[in-house]
């Protein structure tokens, strides 16, 4: 008596733990996640940046520099068509040819990297590769008369160094007209996303960060802005971006598994109960026999 | 008219008995539990972003290892309480042990090899946890083998008490293997390790909404619910076995 009443409470016990998932899963759906997610990627959510994001798109603007970043899955042909059909959704502006353009290897694959000088006031950078049957682009938008910045990623050109300075040379070179020689000596800058090596001249800014075999590059033209703020959200957001992979089919072969062994294990107290009981019939017949 | 047929020789033990009460209470926990855990981690429990949809089979790879935990535990239990009474019954617990447990190992196993296969982009790695986890299931079925190659009841009994006491050693090793030897891939999920050095493993509310039921069912009803069919049947077996040579002996 006494062990079916413990018997009725851990199965309330565990009714309740089940019942108390349940809510509580209910609950914290309404927290507030670091990512924002969907089903095609998942992109971090940038503090201080106003979220202007949509179910299928990661926005977020930063007022006081104009400036815009947004990771949005396209369909197109290839990441260049992608880039200037998100640029253009982004500007309503018809990009012309990229000032800059290259292609760089990252961890999760092969991105494309445009920067477009759309008009007076209008700059962007954009990194798209593909991702599946359509292609991943991260855009940045800048809609600032007084500057213009363009963010990079390139290969590191001696992985050796720890810092990106050849990365920042040839990329002002490419994009400013400037060399490092017109810069001032070059300083530390502690940011969330790493330590950071600068560069200042007279109207060009330029900051460097080394990651993995990679250096991100960030390059400002005009007046002082918020150069490191916006390298540090660009970097971030790049950093951060991840596909979620479809493994479904993984899980449902682990699923069949288990209800392999566990059909096999009970299948196999019904089996011998039966042939149990055909034993105890062949008895019972040898017995009849018998007499 | 016929003459009445000679009566089956009889055990006791043979007849049906019906179910106890308990093991029907048991068995309906295990069967809604088991669906109820499942619907946890399948429906309330979010997807991991980072590795999709095969994450949700942790919430039965862990418990099922604590579940096989039980049983092989419950093994050494019975084996050694059959040592020191010699009573047939501790020695029915301690195979039903093997029995469950193996078939929770297995399940331990191939779960983190199919969860190996996107996560760490491989089926097998000879990692020291997942090399001592099929240690632990091959001493287990090597037990089963064992068992069936020996005639004498008394001699098998002692003999298999025995081993199943001293193969529990190949479970705590594959328990405490990943808090020992630094070099090994496998996550740490509770407390601290030379893994977690840099930082330990932090569940959401979600996790825990999901882990926890599966492990209490799976470390408790499960494996006590199975367990106690399968000894009732192991009972009934040889019961059998003994009618048999009493009908061939007459």
């Amino acid at each position: 008596m006494m062990m079916t009443k413990s018997t009725i409470a851990i199965a309330l016990c565990l009714l309740a733990l089940l019942a108390m998932g349940g809510a509580r899963a209910e609950d914290g759906k309404t927290k507030t996640a670091a990512y924002f997610q969907s089903a095609a990627f998942n992109a971090p959510i940038l503090d201080g940046w106003e979220n202007q994001s949509t179910a299928a798109i990661a926005q977020f603007h930063l007022a006081e520099a104009a400036a815009t970043i947004r990771t949005a899955s396209v369909n197109a042909s290839d990441p260049r068509a992608a880039a200037a059909a998100e640029v253009s959704a982004l500007t309503g502006l018809e990009p012309a040819q990229p000032i800059y353009s290259d292609k760089v290897n990252l961890a999760d694959g092969t991105w494309t990297v445009l920067v477009y000088d759309l008009d007076a006031a209008t700059t962007a950078s954009v990194m798209a590769r593909v991702a599946g049957e359509r292609i991943a682009v991260i855009s940045f938008i800048e809609r600032e008369p007084t500057a213009r910045t363009a963010l990079l990623t390139l290969a590191q050109a001696d992985d050796a160094l720890s810092e990106a300075t050849p990365e920042i040379a040839a990329a002002a070179a490419a994009i400013a007209g400037v060399s490092l020689g017109d810069l001032a000596e070059a300083e530390s800058v502690r940011l969330p996303s790493g330590e950071w090596i600068s560069f200042a001249g007279d109207g060009v800014a330029a900051m460097g960060l080394v990651f993995g075999n990679d250096s991100y590059v960030a390059l400002q033209a005009g007046e002082p802005g918020d150069l490191a703020t916006l390298a540090d959200a660009w970097n971030r957001t790049l950093l951060g971006f991840f596909i979620t992979p479809d493994n479904s089919a993984y899980l449902a072969l682990a699923l069949a598994a288990v209800f392999i062994i566990l059909a096999v294990l009970v299948g196999s107290l019904f089996w011998r109960e039966r042939n149990l009981r055909k034993d105890l019939a062949l008895l019972a017949q040898i017995s009849r026999i018998e007499n | 008219m016929a003459d009445k047929p000679k009566p089956l020789p009889s055990d006791p033990q043979i007849e049906a008995s019906p179910q106890p009460r308990l093991l029907r209470i048991l068995t309906i926990i295990t069967v809604l539990g088991f669906a109820g855990t499942l619907a946890l981690g399948l429906r309330v429990a979010g997807t991991d972003i980072q590795q999709g949809e095969i994450q949700r089979i942790f919430y039965i790879h862990m418990p099922s290892f604590f579940g096989a935990f039980t049983a092989f535990g419950l093994t050494v239990v019975g084996g050694g309480v059959y040592l020191a009474r010699k009573s047939e019954k501790w020695d029915r617990i301690a195979l039903a042990g093997v029995e469950v447990g193996l078939a929770f190992s297995l399940i331990n196993l191939l779960t983190g090899s199919i969860w190996a296969r996107p996560i760490w982009n491989t089926w097998w790695t000879w990692d020291p946890r997942l090399t001592s986890a099929a240690i632990m299931c091959l001493t287990y079925a090597a037990y089963l083998m064992l068992r069936a190659g020996i005639d004498d009841l008394d001699r098998r009994r002692a003999f298999m008490s025995v081993y199943g006491i001293l193969a529990f050693v190949t479970v705590l090793i594959t328990l405490f293997i990943i808090r020992i030897v630094p070099e090994t891939i496998h996550p740490v999920i509770i407390g601290a390790s030379p893994q977690n050095a840099q930082g330990g493993f932090e569940a959401t509310s979600g996790v825990v909404i999901a882990l926890v039921p599966s492990l209490l069912l799976w470390l408790t009803v499960m494996p006590i619910t199975l367990m106690w069919h399968r000894a009732r049947l192991e009972a009934r077996l040889e019961a059998l076995n003994r009618l048999k040579i009493q009908a061939l002996s007459e």
